[in-house]
This record gives structure tokens, sequence and C-alpha cells, in this order.
């Protein structure tokens, strides 16, 4: 019988374990710690036999734990371990961590079948049209975003590839960098939270998820920059693999407004200020310019807001006994639209000659802008001048270049932007807040993590009912308000009953798997197997970062064969326990882990990521490209790791400043 | 044969399916909690123990469903490459060894575990006023006795397998990642994925 090479491999996977094991194995006389061994083996071998895992390991925990009490009272082993086993299992149904797994589960998918990542892409891809590398960029961005909303690594990877492919395609992008980017980028949402490896990990562990997910942040949106930075630099350095767009590929449709009054002016800002004050403008109704306004005020209201929290608190202990201070500190926040201006304007006299030097915008524009403005500033400046606070140098630092940032924004405000901005606030915006919101609900302790998860559950199945009726509306606008509102409906029926079903799919198959092991681990602990480990490693000798090391390299290894579930669930509880003994926090463990099995996700032969690409490209792109071109990313992950490694504070700075 | 094995599929689909709603009911629990919490100041004491008994019964009584869609995670290292009569040995191998012994263990201790419960007609004490938790400890017999019925159709269904050489025919469902759906919902048509290997030939023929 002539054998594929995939299962030479797992035969001899198979053989690696077994051999050692019944060479090394005293079989006459079994001591209940070469049991746990025995079992820890056979584990291994069972799984790669393709049998659903939850059972196996319910199956070979019971078999085992009767094995282990009946050495100790064969009268009561029974009993024992039917006791263990429901006692396991009833702690697995009232847990108060993995509470949070359907309930995110049910989010990503609610988000998913909001459909909106075409709009996402086709924003995100106009926003970045001038990055070199624009489509890759874009990518990458759609990925990490829809990718940490949702969570699904699979539908993540296919509508990339559905989407992004034929685009860098038809761009004349490179394959392999192009099927890089989409499967790095699909990978992103593990690693990002709200995740569910984090908080499988933390039920596992034992490690709060509020830190965990307050620890992941960063080297999440590391990761993400560093696949950015190198498309760019790649982009800069080789731009015969990402040619840059041409004109047709970056073209923004204007809407009519915007037609009419660009010829005016090319700065959006001034027009509309110019086409309101005015007034005679019959071109543009007053409304519509008004409206437009108000949406090009929304980044100097999100700066301004930033700042003023950020001041509030800085200048927080010197204001603590005094209400007033607090007021006037919030007055500031509450601020008139005009003073806002007034700020901005501020900045924007002095400081463009310099900003502006290498942009395409004719500098006099900005200070244009700003001239009227110049004046009352002054004013206004006095006036604050005389109420101040005690500010530290930091603060005033920051008010400048947050000022800054937006004479700059403000400067570069032509029509284009204005309409790209638009696109981004109906399809980045939205998802970034909802994810934000959760995060930010969590990380700053005002809900649980299973109640932030349902908030954002929520705020899916409202987010996914808000595009699916202007999707409607936009298709039948004769049919009037209530017949969309009516297709809504219908729609959000079927959304949510699939949404249901595959949520109780998957928590059941997560679920079930903590059922299994929870009964397994249970053996595992009584017949010593730990103990027999836990001795092994220690009489290595090894220094904390040999141990690092090799854990980092066994769980690598292991995310080949096994799915990140399996590999926390069951391989986990073996490593936790040594933690101590090498004085390495767990939660650090857990970020390391978590940037690990991301890697895991990438690598041939078994990434699952590159199947489902493959699934979707046209049939002359082959795996091996795909391969090919995830390569480098995977270069990027270890890179990430060795920095998270090199420096911890990446991940442990957030957690440290927030809950100590 | 064939119409029985469908049959305990559409039972155990069915109860998964009905019970997955209580997504939609967690949901709007605890988002109705945490409202009443912050806006109208008034806690619920007896929303936690809700919250953990949605949650319970939610994933355990999908057991079955998920069994039936054949869901449930495998190691695939060796398992796909070997046709669907060695599958099926294997399956069934192991289906005896570990799945029958582990579920009928846990129908029994739930078993026990539930009738104490009711016997002392026992009530959660997370609060000092708990619900009932006795139907929730209930829960756990049921869902293996469930799990344990389609284990055995499965088993048949491996047997039929090792008969025939072929898999039996499963009813389609709902799935995570389906291509045809997500690609409907970005309207790209096979047509113009075929398209689009003029710029991967050109690509290649331009090396």
């Amino acid at each position: 019988m002539k054998l594929r090479k995939e299962l030479w491999f797992g035969f001899s996977l198979i053989a690696l374990i077994m051999i050692p094991v019944i060479v090394f194995t005293p079989w006459t006389h079994l001591t209940n710690g070469n049991l746990g061994l025995l079992m820890l083996a056979l584990i291994c071998v069972c799984i790669m036999f393709g049998f659903p895992t939850a059972f196996t390991l319910m199956g070979m925990g019971v078999m085992f734990g009767w094995l282990y009490y009946r050495s100790v009272d064969p009268a009561l082993a029974n009993r024992q371990v039917l006791d263990l086993f429901v006692q396991r299992t009833y702690g697995v149904m009232s847990n108060d961590v993995l509470i949070a797994i359907p309930l995110f589960l049910f989010m990503g998918y609610l988000v998913e079948r909001a459909k909106l990542i075409d709009r996402l892409f086709h924003s995100l891809h106009l926003a970045t049209a001038r990055v070199p590398g624009a489509l890759a960029v874009a990518t990458i961005v759609t990925c990490s975003i829809f990718a940490t909303a949702t969570g699904i690594v699979g539908a993540c990877v296919t509508l990339m590839g559905l989407l992004a492919l034929p685009a860098m395609l038809k761009a004349g992008y490179n394959i392999k960098v192009a099927a890089g980017a989409i499967t790095a980028g699909g990978c992103l949402g593990i690693l990002i939270p709200p995740s569910v490896l984090l908080i499988v990990y933390g039920a596992v562990a034992g490690v709060s998820v509020v830190q965990l997910y307050a620890g992941a942040f960063l080297p999440g949106f590391m990761l993400a920059g560093l696949y950015i930075g190198y498309i760019i630099i790649l982009a800069k350095l080789r731009p015969d693999l990402m040619p840059p767009l041409k004109a047709s590929e970056r073209h923004v449709e204007l809407p009519a407004f915007a037609k009419a009054l660009a010829p005016q002016g090319s700065n959006a800002f001034t027009g509309l200020v110019r086409s309101l004050v005015s007034g005679s403008d019959a071109r543009v109704a007053r409304r519509t310019a008004l409206g437009q306004l108000l949406v090009s005020l929304l980044p100097a209201l999100f700066v301004v807001t930033l700042l003023g929290v950020t001041w509030r608190v800085a200048t927080a202990p010197e204001v603590v006994n005094s209400t007033a201070g607090l007021i006037e500190a919030g007055g500031l926040i509450a601020a008139p639209a005009s003073e806002r201006e007034l700020n901005t304007g501020l900045i924007g006299g002095t400081e463009p000659e310099e900003k502006d030097a290498g942009i395409s915008e004719p500098p006099a524009d900005a200070s244009k802008a700003a001239a009227p403005d110049a004046k009352p500033a002054a004013a206004a400046s006095i006036a604050v001048a005389g109420e101040r606070l005690p500010t530290p140098t930091w603060m005033w630092i920051t008010i400048a270049v947050g000022m800054a940032i937006l004479a700059v924004i403000y400067a570069l405000w032509s029509w284009v932007r204005l309409e790209v901005f638009r696109m981004l606030l109906t399809s980045f915006f939205p998802l970034a807040l909802l994810i934000l919101a959760v995060l930010g609900s969590i990380v700053f302790g005002l809900s649980t993590p299973s109640e932030a998860a349902a908030i954002g559950a929520f705020g899916g199945f409202i987010l996914a009912g808000a595009y699916r009726f202007i999707e409607h509306a936009r298709q039948d606008r004769k049919g009037g308000v209530g017949g969309s509102a009516w297709k809504t409906v219908a729609e959000l029926g079927t959304i949510l009953k699939e949404s249901s079903f595959l949520t109780a799919k998957t928590s059941a198959m997560v679920c079930w798997l903590f059922v299994g092991s929870g009964i397994f681990s249970a053996a595992f602990a009584l017949l010593g197997g730990q103990e027999v480990i836990e001795k092994w490693v220690l009489s290595l000798d090894m220094t904390p970062v040999q141990f690092m090391i090799l854990a980092q390299c066994i769980i690598f290894i292991l995310g080949w064969p096994l799915e990140w579930t399996e590999i926390i669930i069951i391989f986990m509880p073996i490593f936790l326990p040594l933690l101590p003994h090498f004085h390495i926090d767990p939660l650090f463990f857990g970020l390391l882990v978590a940037l690990n099995l991301q890697t895991a996700f990438l690598s041939p032969p078994v990434a699952m990521a590159a199947f489902y690409l493959k699934g979707v490209s046209p049939p002359h792109v082959t795996l091996n490209q795909i391969f090919a071109g995830m390569m480098p990313f995977m270069g990027i992950q270890v890179i990430a790791l060795a920095l998270l490694y090199a420096f911890p504070d990446i991940g442990l700075w957030l957690p440290r400043v927030l809950y100590k | 044969m064939q119409k029985y094995l469908l049959f305990v599929d559409k039972v155990s689909t069915t109860v998964g399916q009905a019970f997955s709603f209580l997504i939609i009911v967690l949901t709007l629990h605890v988002s109705w909690e945490v409202f009443s919490r912050y806006v109208l100041d008034s806690p619920r004491a007896w929303a936690f123990d809700v919250m953990i008994m949605l949650y319970g019964t939610l994933f355990m009584m999908a057991g079955a469903y998920t069994l039936a869609q054949n869901s449930h995670v495998r190691g695939d290292v060796i398992y796909g490459f070997f046709s669907p009569r060695a599958q099926a040995i294997l399956d069934l191998t192991l289906y005896l060894l570990f799945f029958v012994p582990g579920v009928t263990a846990l129908v029994w201790a739930g078993y026990t575990f539930a009738s104490e419960s009711w016997a002392i007609n026992e009530h959660s004490n997370i609060t000092s006023e708990g619900p009932p938790v006795y139907p929730f400890k209930t829960v756990i017999p049921v869902a293996g006795a469930l799990l344990l019925v389609q284990g055995i159709v499965e088993m048949i269904r491996c047997v039929i397998c090792i008969k025939n050489g072929e898999w039996p025919s499963r009813k389609e469902d709902i799935r995570e990642v389906d291509v045809d759906k997500l690609k409907e919902m970005v309207h790209v048509k096979d047509g113009d994925i075929e398209k689009l290997d003029k710029f991967v030939l050109r690509q290649e023929a331009g090396k």
C-alpha cells in the first residue's frame, strides 16, 4: 500500500510518541505516575486519530480516574469517579468566565451578517490610496478591524479573498504579497481583543480576562503595525511588486453639492463656511451645507473631547476637593463650537508653514482659513489663562500636538477627503466604536467581560439592523420607508436564527471540550502525572529563559496538528503549574501563547488560512504561492514574539497602569 | 434505516436549535441587567443565577446537535487522508472505547446528581433567596441521554460506511464558513473569479 506523505508524517509523529512510552514504561510494576504519563501519551495519539476530542477526553478521564480510585479503595471507585465527573461538568456549566464565549460568538456572527465588509474595504482603500502598497495596507486594516469584531478567521479570510484579492490582482500586485496580506490580516482576530482565545486561556489559567484583554491590546496592534510597516517599506523598495494605484482606481465620485462648490476652492471646510455665510448660493441648500459642515467638524470634536478628558485626568489631583474646578474642567469639554474653531485657528495660523512643506496643498489655503480667527483666539487664551489650573508641561505639549494635527487635517480637508471621511463614517467608525465600547467598558472596569459581551451582541444586532435597513432603503427608493423596514425585519429574523444556531454549535464545541478536559485533567492530577512532569522539568535545571523558549517551541509544534482550543484546554494545564517555579507571570505567558498560536495559523502544512484563501482564489493561484506569501508575515510574527519577550512592558504596561 | 437515522438527527437538531435561541434571551437578559443597574439603579438579585443557567443549558443541550452536524472539534492530522472505510473503522472503535463509557458515565452520574437536588429541593446559594437549581442540574442527564442516542446513530453510520465504503448522507445545516453565501454577500460570481485568472497568468508569463 502506497501511503501519502501526509500519512507518513502523521504515523511518524505517533510512533515518535508511542515508542519511547512503550520502551520506558515499566509494564510489570506500574505506578500511578506512570499511568498518568501513559494517559498523556495516549491522548496525544488519540487526538491525532481524528475522533471528536471532547469525547476522547471524557472516556479516557473516566477510565483513568476509575483506575486511580480503584488503587485507593476498589469498593468506592465507581461512586467516586462518577461524583468527580459530574462535579467537574457542573463546574463548567456554572463557570462565570466562559459565559462570555457564546456572547462574543453571537456578536461576531451578527456583525458578520451586517454585510458591511465591502463598504469597509472600499472606503479604506480610498482612504489609503496615496500610501505605498495601498491595497495591501487597506486589506490589513480591514482584516484587523473585521476579524476583531467577528473573531471568525475562516469567514474573514474568505471574504477578503473575494474582495481584496481581485482588487489587488487587477492593480498588478504580486500574487504572493496579496495572499500574504490577506491570510496574515485574517488571523489577527485571534489575538486582538475581544478574542475568544483569551477568554479560554483566562478560564484555564485562572487569569483575569480583563487583564488579558488590556495586555493583548498593544501587542495586537503592534503586530498589525509591523505588518503595515513591512508592506509600506516593501512597496517603496520594490514598486514592481505593488505598483501605485492608477488615477482611475483612486477616483472618488463626488456628490452633487461638492461638485457645485468645488470650483470655488479646493478646501471643503472653507468652501462650506463660505457657502453658509454668503447664503446666496442657490446651487447648494443651506441644510446640506450645514450638515456637511457638522460632519467636517467631527474630527475637531473628537480631538478636543479627547484633550479635554486627558486634561481633566491630568489635573484631577489638584481639583479633587474643589467642585468649582471640576465644573470648569468639564466646561472645556462642553465648550461652544466657536471656541473650538478658535483653538484650531490659533495653531493653524502659526504652524502650517513648516508642517505643510511636504504636502501638495498650497499652504496659503491654511493661513487664509486661520487668518480671520487669529484675533479672537488671542482673547480666548487670555480668558483661559485667568482661571487656569496647574497643568503639567506634557499636557501643553499634548494640546499643542493635538491642535497641530487638527490644523493639518483642516488644511488638507479637500472635497475628496470629505467624501472619503463620510464613507469611513458609515463603515469604519461604527465598527471601531462598537469594539472600543466593548473593550473600554471591560478594561476600565465598568462591566465584566460577559456583560460587555452581551452589550456587544446587542450592539451587533443594532448594527446589522441599521446596515440592512440602509441597504434596503437604497435598493428600493420607491417602496418607501415602510417597505424597507418590513424587509429589514424579515431579514433580521433570518440573521438572528442563523447566528443563534452557529453560536450554539460553536459554543457547544468549545464548552464540551471543557467538560471532557475537566475530568481528564482531574484524573491526570490524581494519578500524579503532573508531579512526574514537574519533577522532570525541574531536574533539567533550566533557566527561566530556556524554559520559556522550550515552552513556546512545544506550543508552536503542537499548533501544527491541533486547533488552538485543544492546545489551550488540554495542554495549558500542564504548563501552568510550572510557571511559578520559573517566576513567570501567567498573564505574560498567556500573551506569548496567544501571539504564538497566531503563528501556528500561518505555518504550513496545516495553515487553515491558506486553505480558506485557496478555496476562493482563481484556479492558477497555487497553494505554494500562498504559503510563500505567508512566510514573511510569519517571520514578522516571530519578530513580534521576540520583541514581546525582550520588552514584556509592551504587554504588561497597560494592565499595570490600569489595575495597580 | 437511513430514515430512522435522519429522524434522530432531526430530533437532536430541533432540540439544539430550539435551545440555541437562549442566546437571544441571554443577550437581552444581561443587557437589561446592565441597563437597570447603571441607569435605573435597581439590580436584580437573581440575575447572575439566571445568566449562568441560560449559558449552561444553551451549550449542554446543543451537544447532540453539534454531534449530529459533525461539528465537534477533531484533530485532523491523518484522519482526513484515510479512505471513508478506514475512517469508519477508526471512529467505531473509538466510539465504543471512549464515547460510550464516557457519556454513559455522564448520564448515570448526572441522574444521581439531579435526583439528589430534586430530593432536597435545592436552591441557589449565591444570593439569600436564590432560584431553584434542580431544573438546571437535570439538564446534565437529559443532554447526556440525547448525546448518547445521537452517538448510537453515529455508530450505526459507521457500520453502514464500513459496509458500503462511503459515508451515509446527512442533512445540510448552516455552516460557519459557507463560501457560496459569502460570495453572494459580496456579490462575487464564480465567473468573476475565473476572469481573474488572466491576471494571474499574465504575472506568471512576466517572470
